[in-house]
């Protein structure tokens, strides 16, 4: 367990020298979070629709503040898969699944810490309707912390997942294409899964992509009720198991076949 | 029973080639990397492993080190199968991959080691008597907090020897560990590995195309060419198979006269003399020395065996590598 610990630890570091990259994240998602709250606006201007305005300019902020927990690579990583670096790793007495799954998560958890905190405190400071609404309540707030780790565990397994699929095809990009579709449509990272009509709905969130942000989001606005609230764990620990189990899978097929690059 | 023990090892890279023109799909060829190689190494010992580029060295390497699967054919290290008992195995084991690198590229280099610490779960006490002793032996401690990508190639290397070696394993694969560094940086490198197998009896698989790494560290060298061993023994006895060159430099006190020599002698003019190849079976040495003193007055004469490169070129070209 201490070498996956201090794997994590390490990237953990690494992910807090890069504050240019930071700095530029945060106001490249400020920018986007405000563009979509105009356009959001724009469509209420002209009909009323089911949510309110503000619960959405909410998600908005909320998926803006966590976008690097959802679309962000480890580009070391897969570089050391595409150039054959990996062979040092592959000679570690550790499980390689779980050794990479601590890689990802450090640089998840820190990389969108790092920009929600300040991004949150901004988007707070915006006018209503514009901005972040506070939680529904103070239970809402708490139950959502759960479910954000939940979440981040989720898109971890699914990340490990490209990476497994990049050790058979050496080039990330085009899995990552595909798969960055899926992530940006039904997690509702580019349109609030709220404003799917209602039928839809009921599908999408059962969904892996529905567990990373869109669950923790419904709790905060208080769309899911604390009633409901373990009923929502449940299902976002379903997924987790079902993607670190096709990971493993994933990774144990690929080492009995594994051809590691270069001489 | 010998430390290492393969035997009979296969392994075959199936690589698609380019889609030829009017066919639909691209074919498929077998590459054999490994064809059946045996060999034994036992505890302590310091072999060399060469050939040519591609004839299966790294293969074997990764193989041995629990990475690939191969074929065919089996392999013990230490009573274990190094790709069954994976993390049993790797545990005993170092291994340097020359042109990679296994620290971590913007963090200060005594930090990669802590990870290393944790992931082969050294002692503390151990862990740094073992670090005190390895940067003193490789001159590493001002650069202890430099971060990886300020060092120099040099540097590097001994860094990455010393990330290799924290966990005391009893088998060190090396794969080419003196690709580009200056003579001094291999010289120590070379002296440190002297010194570590002496005083701990690591054994040693030194992969290389640098003959002096071999001439100057390995009691025995193994030579493998399409995929194949071609030859295991002592390197004075492999050089001694084709070592049949010798190169002449003469020097004449006064005006440089005309030779008179055998047609199979090659020879070229310098600026005060001449330099001569010739083949000991063609020209026995002292009958070209005769006929060099009769030519005119000898002021220097240097009598060199072929260069240990290019006996290995002739090796390979002889054995059609």
């Amino acid at each position: 367990m201490k070498a996956y610990a201090a794997v994590f630890r390490m990237r953990l570091r690494m992910e807090l020298q890069y504050r240019g990259a930071m700095i530029g994240g945060i106001l490249c998602q400020m920018f986007f979070g405000l563009i979509l709250v105009a356009l959001y606006r724009a469509l209420y201007a002209g009909g009323a629709q089911p949510v309110p305005i503000e619960d959405v300019a909410t998600y908005v902020w909320l998926q803006q503040a966590f976008f690097r927990m959802m679309l962000a690579s480890d580009a070391d990583l897969l570089d050391k898969i595409r150039s054959g670096d990996i062979s040092y790793d592959l000679c570690r007495p550790i499980h390689m699944y779980g050794f990479y799954y601590a890689r990802i998560a450090a640089q998840k958890l820190t990389g969108s810490l790092m920009r929600a905190v300040p991004m949150l405190i901004m988007a707070f400071l915006l006018p209503r309707g514009w901005g972040i609404s506070r939680p529904s309540s103070l239970s809402a707030l708490l139950a959502c912390i759960p479910a954000l780790m939940l979440g981040l565990l989720c898109v971890c397994a699914l990340e490990n997942i490209t990476v497994a699929f990049t050790m058979k095809t050496l080039d990330p990009r085009g899995m990552q294409g595909l798969l960055n579709l899926l992530m940006v449509t039904l997690s509702g990272n580019l349109f609030p899964l709220t404003l799917f009509p209602e039928n839809w709905q009921k599908a999408i969130t059962l969904f892996p992509y529905a567990q990373l942000l869109d669950a923790p989001i419904r709790i905060y606005t208080g769309g899911y009720l604390m009633s409901g609230v373990l009923r929502v764990y449940a299902l976002q620990a379903f997924w987790v198991c079902v993607l670190a189990a096709a990971g493993v899978f994933m990774w144990n097929a690929n080492r009995k076949r594994m051809i590691v690059q270069g001489g | 029973m010998a430390y290492i023990e393969v035997d009979g090892l296969t392994k075959d890279f199936i690589v698609k080639e380019k889609r030829q023109k009017g066919k639909l799909l691209r074919e498929k060829k077998t590459v054999h990397a490994l064809r059946g190689v045996s060999f034994a190494v036992g505890r302590g010992e310091l072999v060399g492993y060469i050939g040519p580029n591609g004839a299966g060295k790294s293969t074997t390497v990764k193989i041995l080190s629990g990475i690939l699967v191969p074929d065919g054919g089996e392999v013990l290290v230490g009573g274990l199968v190094p790709w069954k008992e994976r993390r049993e195995h790797v545990k005993h084991i170092g291994v340097v991959f020359g042109q990679r690198s296994q620290l971590w590229w913007d963090v200060p280099i005594v930090d990669s080691y802590s990870l290393l610490k944790d992931i082969y779960r050294i002692p503390e006490g151990d862990y740094e008597a073992r670090l005190k002793e390895l940067t003193q032996a490789l001159d590493l401690e001002p650069l202890l907090r430099t971060p990886l990508r300020l060092l120099s190639l040099g540097q590097r290397m001994r860094a990455e020897l010393c990330g290799s070696l924290l966990h005391r394993p009893e088998l060190l694969f090396l794969d080419e560990p003196t690709i580009g560094l200056d003579a001094v940086s291999k010289l120590s490198l070379r002296e440190f590995l002297k010194w570590e197998n002496k005083e701990y009896g690591t054994t040693v698989m030194l992969t290389t195309h640098d003959m002096e790494d071999i001439e100057a560290l390995c009691s025995r060298v193994m030579v493998l060419g399409h995929g194949q061993k071609l030859f295991d023994g002592r390197l004075p006895d492999l050089l001694a198979r084709f070592d049949t060159v010798r190169n002449v430099r003469v020097k004449y006190a006064a005006a440089l006269p005309d030779l008179h020599l055998p047609d199979d002698v090659g020879w070229s003019r310098t600026e005060d003399g001449f330099e001569l190849s010739y083949r000991l079976s063609a020209l026995p040495t002292a009958k070209l020395l005769s006929l060099l003193e009769e030519a005119g007055e000898i002021s220097e004469l240097t009598l060199q065996p072929e260069n240990t490169d290019r006996l290995i070129a002739a090796m390979y070209k002889e054995l059609d590598l």
